[in-house]
């Protein structure tokens, strides 16, 4: 257990959602209480007796993040709604708490997986593993970052209904702004297609960590595919993709065999990409400035298009649905080897290597960065 | 109180032909929830009663969520104490007896005492009539269903399996919907019950009270399931049933195998998803209002995959026409498909015997034969083969045939086939969910660690989901949190998921009281013998061990501990105090 709670206050760390490990208090429980920390406070041990869970993680965001969850909750919202697709599949709202009552954080504990308390931080919980509160405290900062930034750009906008900011507010924006960085720097992936099973893994798996270490996906979301003949290796569901080491499946193109249930939602939409167009290589990450710059220009009806800097943008739910993205992302990636599903994330595809994919998300990312800084700076 | 939480009883003695309609107190209604809950009250009040006592309950209650518009929320629960494994028992069955019930003004029917012949109870709205049942002993239940249609009824009938003493009978609903696992079909017969039937005159639609946050959680629940590749992905349960498992399981290795000797058939192919489709071209099938449609028809009944498994792997036959046939035969004589394969093979091990297609076939027809190895069969495989002096054959644990899921190829499913009330059963925690299935999240398989509060925590969550009307496969898209607010908008009462919790916690820890009262302890919390001695089919990459025991029964030990029970697992007083105030007496 405490093995475990090490390796996510380290993922915590590496991702930048956390300063540094001592900004947190992870708590597992079987039949007692591990955690970090050498004394556990009685308002977690009142967590844990009123509810039936087996992981609470307590933790102030990095400081950039923690200021924008500033600006989400100072007029003082019961809940904060998020404005992208995948926040809003899996954790819906979020609840606001103003104080570290274990009363309060039980009562939103039990409607939602994680809140936020007021000058302390995110408290999240898990019932099967410590993944889990690892894993909504993730989705909780990327959820809060891209609805606070598609806000104001929508503010900014004029669109209806959203409030016009004042100049302290778009000052603030612009400061937020200021201190992100982009391009870390990442080890270099192959140049080439890898061929055979051990090659194809090897290379999906650098080029999850990648991805990650990059910034181009939070917590569990984003999926990568190979194709190699008549099969594709893909990242099994709910797999981290800095981990992918014994959770990619290889499953047939034409589903001859259900072992692929395990596979990513995503796998129809890879395999009609597949299909029509001669790539052999596809990554799906969740780059906040694309998610965000996706969501500019209002809502995108289901079947429409439009485009950010010639790169297309349409409409699609998670997974294979009536109104899935897998009727309208395979169509849209065939010019531009990507497309970003609004409010979701980009997909790109590549027929010659892993870092020709990279490079196409990541410059797309950079691309909607600065688009974002234009449009706060007019 | 709310008008949809406040539940109406129908409760019926078939000793004196005598029906009374009654409201249930309140506080049971919120204490027990529905469903599962429902039960364990009814069958808490006489809990060292035999299971074929006519004082004996059978009770059938629905859930709170039945015809409203949260989705896979029509199925109701069956409950009663196993002649089988002489532990609690309840069983979730779809159809669509749990709507006409709530069209009817009833969310439960109790029913004892025994009639003097054979009889048919007939509920229309809320009067009960009772009429003599058909005379033909041996009449296919399938033919039995057809004579009720013009009725224009829902209803449970048991086969002539059930009349014939089988400790493993099944009831039906509609005719394809089983109420499989304990025997609970030998109850119903046992009161000379063949069968009960509902028709309401009712709305088919619960209005929720608020029907704004309804469809809310309604949507909410729907976007997962279209996220789900287990649901709706191209190989979920959405398009090939449960057969979708076949191909994984043995990917795994757990695929029990010759009565649990081996881990991997060879011929598994035979009986997979992909195979199925082609040969049969099956059409989704659904219960009322469930967007999932996991069963499979096409013409004929498509098994589930533990029927698919058991009557191909574990008897060690890839004749998918005999598997389809003997489970065809199970359902028109009302037997649990999983116990009759699991018996037949313990027969089989004991005889060193193998079947072909056809000797499958002719042994599963045998169940309901008149000589002495028919009545070895009808006891199950842990009486038969304790008989036959070899009781270490009988892969079951308190009785109840384990399921198609080798416990050596996933701790979590080993501990909670253990710990699970009515004997080994799966789906009391479905550990599969995140040791093979990843969700929420996936947990290493061969570990024992965290899996004794995990799999506490499941087997709550177990009883929430049975207890509301909901069906477990929804819960491994959507969850407690989706399924709350939809509870909450239609009943008006502020459910949050730990409230739910707490009363599942609540539930199971009755019924492991009620078990421990009928004399069960740690003992029959343990695996077979041939578990934590012998190895299943390891593959380079895939090692497949025996269960360290040492190891279980440590897991076992903190099990006990987050349960709130005894070293020798009887629940502790202080634990025993705390019981929700329906169970107080």
């Amino acid at each position: 257990m405490l093995r475990q709670i090490n390796k996510y206050l380290g993922k915590l760390t590496a991702h930048g959602l956390i300063s540094n490990p001592g900004d947190a208090q992870f708590y597992g429980l079987d039949d007692e209480i591990y955690s970090n920390r050498d004394r556990i406070p009685e308002v977690v041990r009142a967590l844990f007796d009123d509810l039936n869970i087996n992981s609470l993680l307590i933790a102030r965001p990095e400081p950039l993040r923690w200021a924008i969850i500033g600006e989400l909750i100072r007029k003082r919202p019961e809940t904060i709604s998020p404005s992208d697709s995948e926040s809003l599949t899996f954790i819906h709202d979020i609840p606001v708490i103003r104080s570290f009552d274990a009363r309060e954080i039980a009562g939103a504990l039990s409607r939602r997986k994680g809140c936020i308390v007021e000058g302390l931080g995110i408290v999240t919980a898990g019932s099967v593993a410590l993944e889990q509160a690892f894993i909504v405290f993730s989705s909780i900062c990327f959820a809060t970052f891209v609805k606070y930034f598609a806000d104001m750009l929508s503010a900014l906008s004029g669109a209806e209904g959203s409030p016009e900011p004042s100049p302290e507010e778009i000052a603030a924006c612009r400061g937020y702004l200021s201190r992100i960085a982009m391009n870390p720097m990442t080890p270099p992936l192959p140049g080439s297609l890898p061929t055979g099973e051990t090659e194809i893994v090897s290379a999906m798996d650098a080029a999850g960590k990648t991805v990650v270490a990059a910034g181009l996906v939070d917590s569990f979301f984003g999926n990568i595919s190979a194709r190699e003949g008549d099969h594709i290796y893909i990242s099994q569901t709910g797999s981290s993709l800095d981990e992918l080491e014994g959770h990619i499946d290889r499953t047939a193109m034409d589903g001859s065999s259900t072992c692929e249930i395990t596979s990513s939602s995503e796998l129809c939409a890879h395999v009609r990409i597949y299909e029509l167009t001669g790539n052999r290589i596809i990554i799906h990450g969740h780059p906040r400035f694309s998610v965000i710059m996706s969501m500019a220009g209002g809502r995108l009806a289901f079947g429409d298009t439009r485009h950010i800097g010639g790169v297309p943008v349409v409409a699609g739910e998670v997974g294979a649905g009536a109104r899935g993205l897998v009727h309208t992302l395979p169509e849209a990636i065939k010019e531009h080897q990507a497309a970003i599903v609004s409010g979701h994330g980009t997909f790109v595809a590549s027929d010659t290597s892993f870092h020709d994919a990279f490079v196409r998300l990541a410059s797309i990312e950079e691309m909607c960065f600065h688009l974002c800084i234009k449009a706060v700076n007019p | 109180m709310p008008e949809l939480f406040s539940h109406t009883g129908v409760f019926i003695d078939l000793g004196s032909q005598k029906a009374r309609v009654e409201r249930v107190g309140r506080d049971i209604s919120l204490a027990c929830l529905g469903g599962r809950g429902m039960g364990m009250h009814f069958l808490g009040m006489s809990p060292r009663i035999d299971a074929l006592d006519p004082e004996s309950p059978l009770v059938f209650a629905t859930g709170p969520l039945t015809g409203t518009r949260i989705p896979s929320s029509g199925r109701m629960e069956i409950s009663a104490f196993s002649p089988l494994t002489d532990t609690v028992c309840s069983c979730s069955v779809g159809g669509g007896l749990a709507l006409q019930m709530k069209k009817a003004g009833i969310d439960i029917i109790h029913v004892k005492g025994r009639a003097c012949r054979q009889c048919m109870i007939m509920i229309r709205d809320g009067e009960v009539t009772f009429e003599d049942a058909p005379p033909e002993e041996d009449l296919p239940l399938s033919a039995f269903f057809e004579r009720l249609k013009p009725l224009g009824a829902s209803a449970a009938a048991v086969g002539s399996a059930a009349f014939k003493g089988c400790r493993y009978a099944s009831i039906l609903v509609d005719s394809s919907f089983a109420s499989g696992r304990g025997g609970l079909g030998l109850v119903m017969a046992s009161k000379n019950l063949k069968a009960l039937a509902v028709r309401g005159s009712g709305s088919s639609r619960r209005q929720a009270l608020d029907r704004e946050a309804e469809e809310t959680a309604r949507r909410d629940i729907i976007r997962l399931f279209d996220a789900s590749p287990f649901i709706m992905g191209r190989s979920g349960i959405s398009a090939y049933g449960t057969s979708a498992l076949v191909d994984l399981m043995a990917s795994y290795r757990m695929m029990p195998t010759a009565n649990f000797r081996r881990t991997f058939f060879e011929g598994y192919r035979a009986f997979s998803g992909p195979v199925i489709r082609e040969q049969y071209r099956p059409r989704p099938s659904a219960c009322p209002g469930c967007p999932i449609a996991c069963k499979q028809k096409s013409g004929i009944e498509i098994p589930e995959y533990e029927t698919l498994s058991h009557f191909g792997a574990l008897n060690e036959n890839d004749d998918l026409a005999a598997i389809i046939e003997s489970n065809r035969l199970c359902n028109e004589a009302g037997i649990d498909t999983i116990s009759a394969a699991s018996t037949i093979a313990c027969l089989a091990e004991i005889r060193q015997e193998r079947y072909t297609g056809q000797s499958l076939v002719d042994r599963v027809r045998s169940i309901l034969g008149d000589h002495r190895e028919a009545e070895l069969l009808r006891m199950g495989s842990a009486r038969m083969a304790r008989e036959l002096g070899e009781p270490e054959k009988a892969m079951s644990v308190k009785g109840l045939e384990l399921p198609a899921y080798d416990p050596r190829g996933a701790y979590g499913m080993a501990l909670a086939y253990g710990t699970s009330t009515r004997g080994g059963c799966h789906l009391r925690a479905y550990p599969i969910a995140h040791e093979i299935l990843r969700k929420p999240v996936a947990t290493d398989r061969f570990s024992f660690a965290g899996k004794a509060r995990i799999i506490k925590i499941a087997e709550d969550l177990g009883v929430v989901i049975d207890s509301i009307g909901a069906c477990k496969f929804a819960f491994l898209a959507a969850s407690l949190e989706e399924y709350a607010r939809g509870l909450s908008a239609v009943t008006g009462l502020p459910y949050g998921t730990q409230d739910l919790m707490r009363i599942g916690d609540d539930i199971y820890a009755m019924e492991r009281h009620i078990n421990s009262q009928r004399g069960f302890t740690r003992k029959n919390d343990m695996l077979p013998e041939r578990f934590y001695k012998e190895p299943g089919s390891s593959v380079p990459g895939i090692d497949i061990p025996p269960i360290d025991r040492g190891e279980y029964e440590e897991a076992l030990d903190r099990y006990y501990r987050v349960r709130g029970c005894n070293p020798d697992g009887t629940l502790s007083d202080e634990r025993r105090k705390g019981l929700g105030t329906c169970f107080v007496r």
